[in-house]
């Protein structure tokens, strides 16, 4: 029977890796997502969960450990934050070249210098464009949520990629919310064991990541990238099934809130979605025409859906909760393949974009942070022009 | 969201890191149970605690449901509880504290005695101890699963926050004792608290608190 129980972020994701029944798991403590491998070992200690409990001496070594894992034929298990998602870095080629589907949660903790504990989507970000799938929940039951979902859709023969599932550090990873956790019969219709194709097995020997040729690398690069294609068709059946046994309302790619009749939106992932949300409420009550067009996955970036959401709305701004510096617009990350991605729409619904700058280091994002940046896409409404393409919350002069 | 009473905890790491942590989300489920809207979260950048260092924990109780949940900790608040009595004398245990705000401190000593270390109590509506030591004979559990967003593992009010809580309920009617009943695990001692709490109210009002003893 589906039970509802108070759980942070991370006991979240905890609940979702027991409900997948992983196989192994990797640990290396950073905060802030540290409590995912607390949970987990209390799981597997107390004979709830029969899984390989390794500690890697690194995030490096965590990530090999999985990626072994992965190839002997294991649905695996591992994650990191902070520093600790960039030190992993090397291995994370090689698991999507590999095709191996671990999964890695993510608990966002801005980079160093200095030593920051706050959330800051950089980590995650950073490693975008490597061949994994990855996405950003809101709260601790679509953290759960995208646990399964992301094991679904990764393991999918026609996919085989590893899987991202981030959250934001602290504002979701440590504060409680309520959680449905589902009835176990519901997860066994949802997700089947994990079926590699070619495991490693002594008795059936396979090569895994040997050298290669110069003129091998080409055509393997084209493989995962076309791969990448199958993705999105992938998410949309496995996001409408898991809506159908789970009784949820996700759309698969992005959750549009208020966007229909909307002439100004805000762009922007993770959890300051729930802040952003009350804030379109407030500026409909006061007669502005606001909406959130806010992304579930980044890694496939859902570049038609996004278009056909924002096509006709006056003014776009994302809410960058990642650094790009010296990028092609010298803010964030999100702008960039923003504007790529409503460039074609025609000039009379092509929407005006800017961003801001917001939530870096961990910084709440206020109720009247959001105001303001309404007031800056009410003006370029007004005036019709994107005066400046990077707005600093908190930081820009007095106008 | 006007109506939310802020909570604010302090305790000492480590060894009564639990202690406190129970004190918060012993507040938060019995004001769910209570039929309110709760948080409770401890304080990100006091954690990892060190051995006895200080450190805070929240909790945040309303009536309606609370919007703005990611904060890091609350800019004003309106009770103020101390587990340790000792950081009444190094830690200003009433920042941020509105006026007509409620103080409690787990100690032994008078409430005359208490005062001589809080310059700033002319803020305070009302003052509060309980001798949480002596009622619960020195109890105190250090554990660590709970920590972190971690899940508490052995269960809140097995030592000294019973009594604490039970003090609390008493004195600003905050959570049901009722309700605490069924969340404290040493149910006598949370009651004891409720009895034996001491009490002395001052000058300032609090626009929303009110004193139940």
């Amino acid at each position: 029977m589906a039970t509802e129980k108070m759980l942070t972020g991370c006991a979240a994701a905890a609940q979702g890796a027991k409900f997948a029944e992983v196989e192994v798991i990797c640990s290396y403590p950073i905060r802030p997502y540290t409590a995912i491998m607390m949970e987990l070992a209390k799981m597997v200690a107390n004979g709830e969960l029969d899984a390989e409990f390794v500690h890697g001496e690194g995030e490096h070594a965590q990530l090999s450990v999985v990626l072994g894992a992965s190839a002997a034929g294991a649905r695996a298990y591992t994650g990191s934050s902070g520093v600790g998602v960039a030190y992993a870095f090397e291995v994370y080629s090689p698991m999507s070249g590999g095709r191996y589907p671990v999964q890695m949660a993510i608990a966002d903790r801005a980079l160093d210098p200095p030593g920051d504990f706050g959330s800051e989507h950089t980590d995650a970000m950073s490693t975008r464009d490597q061949g994994w799938l990855m996405g950003w929940a809101c709260s601790p039951q679509e953290v759960f949520d995208n646990t399964l979902m992301a094991y679904r859709i990764g393991e999918d023969p026609r996919v085989l990629l590893p899987q991202m599932v981030c959250q934001d550090g602290y504002f979701v990873s440590h504060i409680p919310d309520k959680v449905v956790l589902p009835d176990v019969s519901q997860v066994k219709e949802f997700l089947p064991p994990y079926n590699p194709p070619h495991p490693l097995d002594p008795r059936k020997p396979y090569s895994h990541g040997p050298q290669i040729r110069p003129d091998q690398g080409a055509p393997m690069d084209a493989q995962r990238a076309s791969a990448f294609l199958e993705v999105p068709k992938v998410i949309k059946e496995v996001t409408e099934e898991f809506n159908r046994i789970f009784g949820r309302n996700y759309d698969p790619f992005l959750e549009k809130y208020k966007l229909d009749d909307a002439e100004i939106a805000f762009f922007i992932q993770g959890a300051h979605a729930n802040t952003c949300r009350k804030v379109v409420d407030k500026l409909r009550s006061s007669g502005v025409k606001a909406g959130m067009c806010r992304l579930r996955w980044v890694r496939p970036w859902p570049t038609h859906e996004i278009a056909e959401a924002l096509a006709g709305i006056k003014a776009v701004g994302t809410i960058e909760t990642s650094t790009s510096y010296g990028g092609a617009m010298r803010g964030g990350n999100l702008i960039h393949e923003l504007r790529a991605t409503l460039y074609d729409l025609p000039d009379n619904e092509r929407p005006l974009v800017t961003s801001f700058m917001a939530g870096l280091g961990g910084e709440t994002i206020w109720p009247k942070d959001f105001m303001y940046m309404a007031e800056v896409l009410s003006n370029m409404v007004k005036e019709n022009r994107t005066k400046k393409y990077v707005y600093w919350i908190g930081l820009e002069p007095e106008e | 969201m006007g109506s939310i009473t802020e909570i604010i905890v302090w305790t000492r790491g480590v060894v009564m890191d639990k202690e406190g942590r129970d004190v918060m989300n012993g507040i938060a489920q019995a004001a769910i149970l209570d039929g309110k809207f709760a948080d409770a979260f401890d304080d990100y950048e006091d954690l990892p605690d060190r051995v006895l260092v200080p450190v805070r924990k929240y909790a945040r109780v309303s009536d309606e449901e609370i919007e703005h949940k990611y904060i890091y900790y609350p800019e004003v608040v309106d009770i103020s509880i101390v587990v340790e009595p000792a950081l009444v004398k190094g830690m200003n245990v009433l920042k941020g504290l509105r006026e007509g705000g409620l103080l409690l401190v787990n100690t032994k000593y008078p409430i005359e005695y208490i005062m001589k270390f809080i310059p700033n109590a002319d803020v305070l509506g009302g003052i509060a101890t309980v001798d949480a030591e002596a009622i619960t004979g020195g109890k105190r559990v250090v554990d660590f699963s709970g920590t972190e967003g971690g899940v508490d593992a052995v269960g809140i009010g097995v030592g000294l926050s019973a009594p604490i809580l039970g003090a609390l309920a008493r004195v600003s009617g905050i959570v049901k004792k009722e309700s605490l009943a069924r969340v404290v695990q040493n149910v006598s001692a949370m009651e004891r608290g409720y009895n034996e709490v001491n009490f002395q109210k001052l000058n300032k009002t609090h626009h929303a608190l009110s004193w139940s003893i």
